[in-house]
């Protein structure tokens, strides 16, 4: 039945538009956080699925050396095997330049795959983005797109590529594709490129296969499954066809190796997500109570003409109700188009392709059920306490509350000296309106407290990425392509200007018998001297390396995040090109972001490998430690080490390798920064919201002030001292609690990414919002301040 | 039907007492008041501010309840009401007069006439409508039934009051200084509004500060200090 009640409600709606708009608001930047946050994470996580997924992603990988089409097709013939697919893989360098130089100098490293026949690709498949010729012919090459992220690459350039051997050859840019199995460029500075098997003879490289990608028939298998089966292959059909196995993968089944950073991405937005959506439901109960306190007079005269608190009680839900409904029609498309946005941006940085950019059904589900619910329930307890009012009580209201004077805040500012008078109005004013007051600070504190320590979580990711690179001393670095004799090698090194000392390292790759007798073959074996002045291990266990120990090992945490059951003291057993041979470890230091890695002194690995004195590594140290002055030295270490004869894989320096860990951690600072602008953002609008109703509540106080006197930039500062007072409370308040927040997210961060973080409060970050809030407050003052001091007499007595 | 001739009072206040404890020290508003109003009375209260004229209405009202004593109005022992019963029993039995007009701002004229019998849900929604028209026309505001409040005088928006407190034709009205914000003009006209209803035999409880009004309503009670100190009766109407 549509009656005067209704009337009333629809009217009050469009009477009041600011106060109309200012509830909207509140509501609204919770279902729009909802949508973005929730929507974003619903498209990312679904269609990296999807886009991962349709990729099929290899059980097992084996790098080998020399692999016949004939043993892959051996291998498919397995029963548990369902595919098996070849392809050869080569690091080579390349350069864009016209005239190529001497040497390879400054050029890029790419990972360059060849592979025998495109449509016939059915593990680890690439996707045909935008190429003028599918599959590349001899002498093209097809890009993964990752590349156009860090330079700029179009189809028709010209490249010249450099094989292992020297040869060199040019290609032509065809196309681009998209591997979502191939790491991105921007992490790692090496390309990804796809040329046919032919364009192999270009480079005087062999047609044959080296890398074999395996899908097991099963579907599902733990990783220990996986492990056994991939050692059976390589022991049964790749050892009889004498394929010698290089190095050996098992992802965990389903999962891709942006896992981890995917999941502490996904659990930041999950906690924004339910941030804002406390801060949303603060601020609906922050404007329904001052909605009840204005209408306190209206319910009464209800009341009085027969109104029964259930008709009331309806009304006003039926308000709040309302409400919602306009939030979500402003909230939903905005959050919408935004949720796409920030999906789009995601999907860039993690370089995956988006199909379909509907956010999840439930989203929507989520955003209508939070627009109204959460506004109804929150406005429960004030609509209940507005229509209890007796109505003697309520008639009585007057809009000018008389309860100052009594709490100790209140006579302790009653009795401040000295102040301006217009100042200790403010302050007075704001402490006046009690409940408000908290429902504000609350809101306000909250997202300021996230503000902080998600500053302070970024400080945190900067001092773990310099922590890793002052792990590092070294100023340049060479990997070489084969191992080479350490003596040539060191006296190479000593030759390149400025260098102060030099060490070489003996590795190879290796593998682990675990108790359960499967095997973990993606480990990494250093062997460096134990005295090594070019790390500086961080022991979370036991110790380090001591000179002379035949069989000390040290792992690092990323094998034992695996590895649960090692610990210091355990005798461990490694498998190093084919010899086993027994490991006493005797400590376990942090990871690197090098993945798992196990060292040992050179000379025990050097026996254990027979090396004979080979070595796979050089790193220096210079006496300058630009990153012009690095690079070149690693470029003159390069140049050296070709003339020597010896080919170099690939040059590192200090500098580019802690920009290259410090981008990975972008990615999360970059969502850490938006989180804590949409939270900000929040905190804006209820700051806006409450002076505003403040300014309205005031409006016979301040007819009666102007009437005394009183002018447009005595009022105006009045309430713009009282933002600026809230602000300052709330950052202080904030900033406490800011300190185990960010402990906390740190933590959780660490968990998700299984990467401890070392842990860093961010003073500045303290500063600077003390700033940001003090700016937000002033501006968030100055529409109602500005509307408080155009208040005329006439108008403050006639307001209803 | 006369005063004389019905057996019992419409209204009958019994030893009722109110006592504010808000303050510091608690404050008693109404000492043992005893009171019988019969229908069709014309009952005016005159005493100084702050005697005890409003906390008496409200117990009549039911607006406020007694500290202890009893109020029965038509039969219903309202101090055993609770709220909801209240506000139902309110709608249907009494209207309600403020000196502040108190009309809901955001409603016309009409609409806030038709308020009370939404509420109360007596009268069919479809004759709501014509209802209030034609208690617009008894307050001579018919030509402004589509006005907002904003938009009338204050003697305006008190025969609107008027006619709002006769939405649910209750038997009773009270009205708490009617005339107190009108001039003398205004508040003439309102009178003679409230002298037509009770010759329509509506029962009728005023407090004026005006002493040429009290001296023309049928019964005039003097109230001081929370009590009832005397009592005048016009035999016959002044001016009839
Ligand atoms: N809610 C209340 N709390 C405390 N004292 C009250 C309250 N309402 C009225 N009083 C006091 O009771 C006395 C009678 O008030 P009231 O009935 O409003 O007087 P009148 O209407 O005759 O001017 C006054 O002294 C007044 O201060
Ligand atoms: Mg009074």
């Amino acid at each position: 039945m549509f009656d005067r009640r209704w009337t009333k409600l629809i009217r009050d709606l469009t009477t009041h538009r600011l106060r109309t708009t200012l509830v909207v608001l509140s509501i609204a930047v919770g279902i729009f956080a909802v949508g973005v946050v929730m929507g974003g994470r619903g498209i990312l996580v679904r269609e990296f699925d999807e886009d991962f997924t349709t990729s099929t992603p290899a059980s097992a990988q084996f790098m080998t050396e020399g692999l016949d089409a004939a043993v892959v097709r051996d291998v498919e013939r397995r029963p548990d095997v369902r595919y098996a697919d070849g392809r050869r893989r080569v690091a080579v360098r390349f350069t864009a330049e016209e005239s190529p130089s001497e040497g390879t100098v400054g050029w890029p490293t790419m990972r360059l795959w060849a592979i025998p026949d495109f449509a016939a690709i059915r593990v680890q498949k690439i996707g045909r983005q935008s190429a003028a010729s599918w599959p590349p012919g001899p002498g093209e090459i097809v890009l993964e797109s990752g590349a156009l992220q860090v330079e700029d690459f179009a189809i028709g350039d010209m490249i010249t590529v450099e094989g292992p051997s020297g040869t060199r050859a040019p290609m032509r840019v065809v196309g681009f594709a998209h591997d979502i199995n191939a790491y991105p460029a921007k992490f790692t500075s090496a390309i990804t490129g796809f040329v046919s098997m032919e364009s192999m003879d270009a480079l005087d490289e062999p047609r044959d296969l080296n890398s074999m990608a395996v899908l097991f028939s099963k579907r599902d298998y733990t990783r220990g499954e996986a492990s056994r089966m991939a050692a059976d292959i390589r022991d049964t059909e790749l050892a009889s066809a004498g394929v010698r196995v290089v190095r050996t993968e098992v992802p965990e089944p389903g999962s891709h190796f942006f896992g981890d950073i995917f999941k502490a991405v996904s659990l930041l937005l999950l906690a924004l997500g339910v941030l804002s959506l406390g801060l949303s439901a603060f601020l609906v109960v922050t404007t329904v109570s001052a909605i009840m306190a204005q209408q306190a007079r209206q319910v009464g005269i209800m009341k009085a003409v027969g109104a029964r608190t259930g008709q009331v009680t309806g009304m006003y839900l039926g308000l709040v109700v309302a409400y919602g409904l306009l939030a979500v029609a402003v909230a939903l498309p905005a959050g919408l188009l935004a949720g796409r946005a920030f999906a789009e941006y995601g999907a860039s940085v993690l370089n995956f392709r988006i199909v379909d950019y509907t956010p999840p059904l439930w989203v929507f589900v989520l955003e209508v059920g939070v627009g109204v619910l959460i506004p109804v329930a929150a406005a429960m307890v004030p609509i209940a306490l507005g229509t209890k009012t007796p109505v003697a009580h309520a008639l009585a209201a007057t809009g000018i509350s008389s309860s100052f004077g009594k709490g100790l805040i209140d006579r302790a500012l009653g009795t401040l000296r000295g102040l301006p008078r217009p100042v200790a109005l403010s302050l007075r004013n704001t402490f006046l309106r009690k409940g408000r007051l908290l429902l504000t600070l609350t809101t306000l504190a909250l997202a300021s407290a996230v503000v902080m320590s998600v500053l302070s979580a970024r400080a945190s990711m900067l001092k773990t990425v310099d922590d890793m690179s002052s792990w590092w001393r070294y100023d340049a670095q060479a990997i070489l392509a084969q191992p080479a004799p350490a003596s040539l090698v060191e006296r190479e090194a000593e030759s390149v200007d400025g260098v102060t000392a030099v060490e070489t390292w003996v590795e190879s790759q290796a593998s682990l018998s675990r108790p359960d007798g499967t095997e973990n073959e993606s480990l990494f074996a250093i062997g460096l001297p134990p005295k090594t002045g070019f790390i500086t291990p961080s022991v979370v266990a036991g110790r380090w390396l001591r000179e002379g120990e035949a069989d000390a090992v040290v792992v690092n945490t990323d094998i034992t995040k695996e590895e649960k059951w090692i610990e210091p003291g355990d005798t461990i057993r490694l498998d190093i090109r084919g010899t086993e041979k027994e490991w006493k470890v005797v400590g376990i230091v942090t990871g690197q972001l090098m993945g798992p890695v196990a060292y040992m002194p050179s000379e025990a690995l050097d026996s254990a490998m027979a090396a004979e004195g080979a070595v796979g590594r050089v790193l220096v140290q210079t006496s300058e430690h630009t990153a012009e002055a690095q690079r070149r030295a690693a470029d003159q270490l390069d140049r050296k080490l070709d003339g020597a004869g010896v080919v170099v894989a690939d040059t590192l320096t200090q500098t580019k390798q802690a920009e290259d860990i410090a981008g990975q951690f972008g990615i999360l600072v970059v969502f850490l920064v938006i989180m804590a602008s949409l939270l900000a953002l929040v905190g804006v609008i209820g700051l806006i919201g409450t002076m505003s109703i403040n300014v309205l509540e005031s409006v016979r106080e301040i007819g009666v002030m102007r009437a005394t006197g009183a002018g447009h930039a005595a009022i105006f500062s009045i309430f713009i001292t009282e933002g600026v007072v809230v602000a300052l409370m709330a950052w202080a308040i904030g900033a406490v609690v800011s300190w185990p927040l960010s402990v906390f997210l740190v933590n959780a961060l660490g968990v998700a990414m299984s990467l401890p973080l070392s842990y860093a409060f961010s003073y500045v970050g303290v500063l600077a919002w003390l700033a940001g809030v003090v700016l937000i407050a002033v501006l968030a003052s100055i529409v109602p301040a500005w509307n408080a001091s155009r208040v005329s007499v006439r108008d403050a007595i006639a307001y209803e | 039907m006369t005063p004389e001739d019905a057996p019992l009072p419409l209204i009958a206040l019994d030893a009722v007492v109110k006592t504010y404890d808000t303050g510091e020290v608690p404050f008693t508003a109404l000492r043992e008041v005893n009171l019988h109003v019969h229908t069709g009375e014309f009952v005016g209260l005159i005493g100084k501010s702050g005697s005890g004229k409003t906390t008496l209405v409200n117990m009549i009202t039911g607006i406020d309840r007694p500290t202890s004593g009893a109020v029965v109005v038509d039969g219903t022992p309202i101090h055993e009401l609770s709220e909801n019963e209240l506000a139902l029993w309110r709608g249907r039995t009494i209207g309600v007069v403020f000196q502040f007009f108190q009309l809901l701002p955001t409603l016309t004229t009409i609409e806030n006439v038709m308020l009370p019998m939404d509420f109360a849900n007596v009268i069919p929604s479809g004759e709501r409508f014509d209802r209030a028209m034609h208690l617009l026309e008894q307050v001579e505001m018919a030509d402004q039934a589509h006005k907002l409040p904003s938009a009338l005088s204050g003697g305006q928006q008190q025969r609107v009051a008027i006619a709002r407190a006769l939405a649910n034709d209750p038997p009773v009205i009270a009205a708490d200084e009617p005339t107190g914000n009108l001039d003398s003009k205004t508040a003439e006209a309102v009178f003679t509004l409230f002298e037509e209803l009770v010759e329509r035999h509506k029962t009728i409880i005023m407090v004026t500060h005006d002493n040429d009004l009290a001296g023309r309503v049928r019964r005039a009670l003097h109230v001081s200090d929370g009590e009832i100190v005397e009592e005048r009766i016009h035999r016959a109407r002044v001016g009839a």
